[in-house]
């Protein structure tokens, strides 16, 4: 059997053949080796010397050096292609902002109740956002700058959410389908890649999200969640109670299947939505 | 290996991730590096200049990096895309550092890329690590060293440190390995126990 090595291989007549000198080829080649382990013995560098692949042991690992360097940087740039990467971190970012500027407008409320003693939010139904608005003009010193930063974030929040929308229609156009692109792309960043998600039995998807009722579930015989992240979508937080579990379960029996259609076809698939769909609604009808 | 006043200090170009410098060598401190903390707990362990070691469970290079500072050639085994563009990094400054993004627990995918090393150090977050040390086995000297980091808790969540140390060395002993030394890595490391032991098969 030919034992094939970085360097070169030796056929069983121990006849030695060195790998192509041009960087190119040798890194083609070096991509498609497995080498059987059974009765292995590890290549030794005075063989490559002896080879006449390299001239000597300096020789050997700077080029060796070269190759795997160049050979790791290919692997780890295809590695981080696949578009759903990219939407995960940006999905990953948005719910980072949200708790961010929520975090923010607490403060500078509270902030702000100190320059304006009758300041009170009792009896005003008014959105964190526009209270945001509101306030930075009546505003002094830097107070009024930070409030302008968290309207400058939640702009950027808006773009980003439209954004991620839009990427998920592209990665995820059956399940963003289903049940929108933000929820579509938040489940697929809890499961880790579009990969990942592919793989989930609907079980598995109907409560990613909901790790802590899920493991409280496991070890002490709680009530096991109905639901984790697919709660987000109208369908399931609109249903009736009697029936919000059976809508999550069916939920997530057609979502992981148009997650699959997502990894492995790519495309809209417009009788299977319909078809799901269909299932779905008959369950709150 | 290179000490003062109890510090463990390695020579190379400094700078790799904000390490302190001290009288021109490198701090390697034991609280971020396994290596280091066995360095320091057991006195008989020592990395002699010149050493061919296989590292699996390379990660961002730090360790990596002083390890190649008294190694010949340190071959670094690491799965994951992000870490290793760190350790690509860290490889483009160190020449005897041979960067290679495979399985640990996959030899046939790089065991074309190796040679025979004099030292096996391993350090993965898996449930079967015996076994991956064991699969790496065949890239030792007939005598070479084992060290491997055991991470108690990557393979069970509750049991005790001795219970899982215990098996682990039982499968290394059956694999081919004659294992010298078992102790826990504390203070530096919770949850550790360094194995060390060397080839005999």
């Amino acid at each position: 059997m030919t034992a094939r090595y970085w360097w070169g291989e030796i056929d069983e007549s121990g006849a030695c053949i060195p790998a192509p000198a041009d960087e190119g080829a040798a890194l083609a080649r070096l991509a498609s080796i497995e080498t059987p382990m059974d009765g292995y013995l590890p290549g030794t560098w005075e063989a490559a010397v002896a080879c006449g692949a390299v001239p000597d042991r300096a020789a050997y690992l700077a080029r060796l050096n070269t190759l795997t360097a160049h050979l790791a940087a290919d692997r780890v740039a295809e590695a981080l292609r696949g578009p759903d990467l990219e939407l995960l971190q940006m999905v990953r970012t948005l719910d980072e902002l949200d708790s961010v500027i929520n975090l923010l407008t607490e403060r500078a409320v509270e902030w702000y109740a100190t320059q304006d003693p009758k300041f009170t939010r009792k009896f005003r139904a008014m959105p964190a956002r526009r209270l945001v608005e509101v306030l930075a003009p009546r505003s002094r010193g830097p107070l009024r700058g930070v409030l302008a930063q968290i309207e400058g974030l939640g702009a950027a929040r808006t773009e980003l959410a439209r954004e991620v929308t839009r990427a998920a229609a592209r990665v995820l156009p059956n399940s963003s389908e289903l049940v929108g692109g933000l929820v579509a792309a938040r489940l697929m960043a809890a499961a880790g890649s579009l990969d990942a998600l592919a793989r989930l039995p609907g079980s598995g998807l109907q409560v990613l999200g909901a790790r802590t009722a899920l493991f409280s579930h496991i070890r002490t015989g709680t009530p096991p969640p109905k639901h984790g992240l697919i709660f987000q979508h109208r369908r399931v937080h609109n249903a009736p109670l009697a029936v919000r579990g059976r809508v999550a379960r069916v939920l997530a029996a057609r979502l992981v299947i148009a997650a699959r259609i997502d990894r492995y076809r790519g495309e809209l698939d417009p009788a299977f939505i319909e078809g799901a769909n269909a299932r779905i609604d008959g369950v709150l009808a | 290996m290179i000490w003062r006043d109890k510090s463990l200090l390695s020579p190379g170009e400094g700078g790799v991730y904000g390490e302190r410098m001290r009288g021109g060598y490198r701090v390697w401190d034991p609280r971020r590096s396994k290596f280091a903390a066995l360095a320091h707990l057991d006195p008989g362990f020592d990395l002699e200049p010149g050493t061919r070691v296989l590292y699996l469970g390379a990660a961002n290079g730090t360790t990596v990096s002083h390890v190649a500072d008294y190694a010949e050639v340190v071959y670094a085994v690491e799965f994951a895309p992000r870490p290793m563009q760190d350790l690509l990094a860290v490889a483009r400054r160190r020449k005897n550092i041979i960067p290679i993004l495979a399985d640990a627990g996959r030899p046939a995918q790089y065991a074309h890329l190796l040679e025979p090393v004099d030292l096996l150090f391993q350090d993965v977050a898996q449930p079967h690590q015996a076994a991956i040390a064991v699969r790496n086995r065949l890239f030792l000297v007939p005598g070479g060293r084992l060290a491997l980091m055991l991470k108690v808790r990557s393979i069970d969540q509750s049991r005790p440190l001795d219970e899982v140390g215990d098996e682990a060395v039982a499968a290394l002993e059956a694999g081919g390995f004659a294992v010298d030394s078992v102790r826990p890595l504390t203070p530096h490391h919770r949850d550790h126990l360094a194995i060390l032991g060397h080839r005999v098969a």
